[in-house]
This record gives structure tokens, sequence and C-alpha cells, in this order.
């Protein structure tokens, strides 16, 4: 889930975006936007910690690309989350169904 | 996967729209389909709710010996249409997701979407084009095809 806390930021998100095109150098990915590289090497911090992003050095290049199991966790949220919903959303019918035989039966005389 | 981390789900119910959506707010109600051993193997601890808007709840269960406390704040509440909460898990360290119940009465029986998302940022991408998403995923089938 932390994965997903980490890309609900519109910028990191497209950060995330760049790099599911193709690997990019931190310089690569400051050139695209109006934001200041320290302000970027953050964001690629916070991806890096949220499991979005891995490290490899090139040479001079450290090149920075996608992590695909931060994609299997969101995908992990997804079927969890749906899940746990048509369980309840079924369980729910059920709880209606029998209020509704309750009415129809006659009352009891005490 | 091509949708960002919204989930979506429609279910029709033969009962009053009214019904329906009071089962949501209703603790007698919950205990019978939300929580509980009819549920799922787990008891319920303490459930408390206060339904206004900007009230919260919390629904405590226990699973083995673990006490899990789900925890929310109600956003929007319309009767019978719409109910809009926050949802989280107290302890955790992820931000709450947001739930929102529409219900369309039809008759006497009527429809319910519910929709599950991450993070109002989201929806706003739910509306964007979906490209990004769709390429991470190709690139996740790339990578797992290697």
């Amino acid at each position: 889930m932390e994965a997903l806390a980490a890309i609900a930021d519109p910028t990191r998100r497209r950060i995330v975006e760049m790099l599911a095109e193709r690997d990019r150098t931190a310089g690569e990915i400051v050139s695209e936007f109006r934001v200041s590289a320290p302000a970027i090497s953050q964001h690629l911090k916070v991806l890096r910690e949220a499991g979005w992003v891995t490290v490899r050095v090139d040479g001079q290049h450290r090149v920075q690309s996608l992590n695909p199991k931060a994609i299997a966790e969101v995908e992990g949220w997804l079927a969890r989350t749906k899940q746990f919903w048509s369980n309840r959303l079924d369980a729910l019918e059920r709880a209606l169904e029998a209020d509704r035989g309750k009415h129809h039966k006659p009352k009891k005389s005490s | 996967m091509s949708t960002p981390p919204i989930v979506k789900i429609v279910r029709r119910y033969q009962a009053a729209a009214e019904k329906v959506f009071d089962a949501w707010l209703d603790l007698g109600m919950l205990s019978r389909w939300m929580f509980g051993p009819d549920m799922r193997d787990e008891e319920i601890v303490r459930l408390t709710l206060d339904a206004r808007p900007g009230g919260r709840f919390s629904f405590v269960v226990r699973r083995g010996d673990q006490e899990i406390d789900h925890v929310g704040q109600y956003l929007e509440i319309e009767r019978p249409r719409r109910l809009k909460f926050t949802w989280g898990l107290a302890g955790m360290s992820v931000d709450e997701s947001w739930v929102t119940i529409d219900i369309v009465a039809d008759g006497g029986a009527c429809e319910l979407t519910l929709t599950h998302e991450l993070d109002p940022a989201w929806s706003d991408y739910a509306d964007r084009t979906k490209q990004g998403w769709t390429m991470m995923c190709g690139k996740l089938a790339e990578v797992l095809e290697r």
C-alpha cells in the first residue's frame, strides 16, 4: 500500500509514467519538469523508498528504472478490495432477503 | 490492468433504496452483513458510528489473536441516494481511501454502485488518459515474460 500512497502525488505519478516508457537518468527527468533538480531528487527518493524505482550505475550515469513489483502491489490492492466488497455486498443481499422473509411470516401470538 | 486503482462494483437489490441505504448506518444491520461470524471467521469486538457528515465510525473485529479496527469519517450522507466516507485501518501508515455508495431506486428494487478509490487525486487521473497506466502494465507484462 505504501506504493500507492507514493503515487497519489501527480509529479511522482508523471515520473512513473515516464519511466514506464523507458529508463532515464535523473537529469533527463528534471528536463521534463519546471521543478528544481533537488525537488525531483526528493521525488525519486520517495519513489525508491516506496519500491517504484530502482537505480543502476551505468558508467558515469545513474539510470532510474521502473520496478514492476510496485505495479504488482497495486494489482494486489485492487484484487483484495474487490473481493472484500463483493463478499459484503453478497452478504447484504442475504441480510435483506432474511428481512423480507420475516415480513411475510404471520405474527406469533404470545 | 488498464485502470487506475479504483474499484467499482454494481449490485441490484430486491429491496427499497431506503432499506439498502439504512443498512450502511444501522449497527444491528451492519453486524449482520459487514462484519462478524456470518461473514467470515471473525468476532465483532465493538462497532460504533456517528451517522452525520463529519461523524466517525470504528468497526473493531478480532481474527485469531489480531484485532482489526476499520475507521473512517462520513463525508456525505444523502438518504437514500448517496453515502460517502473515508476508509482505513487504524494504526496503518497508509492514507485513508474513499468509498462512495450511490443508490438508484427502481420501483421496489434498487441498484447500488460502490466506488472505492485510493485518493481523490486518482479521480482526476481516472478521467484523464489511462495511457500511462496502460504502459506501466505493458511494462510489467514485458518484465514478467522475460
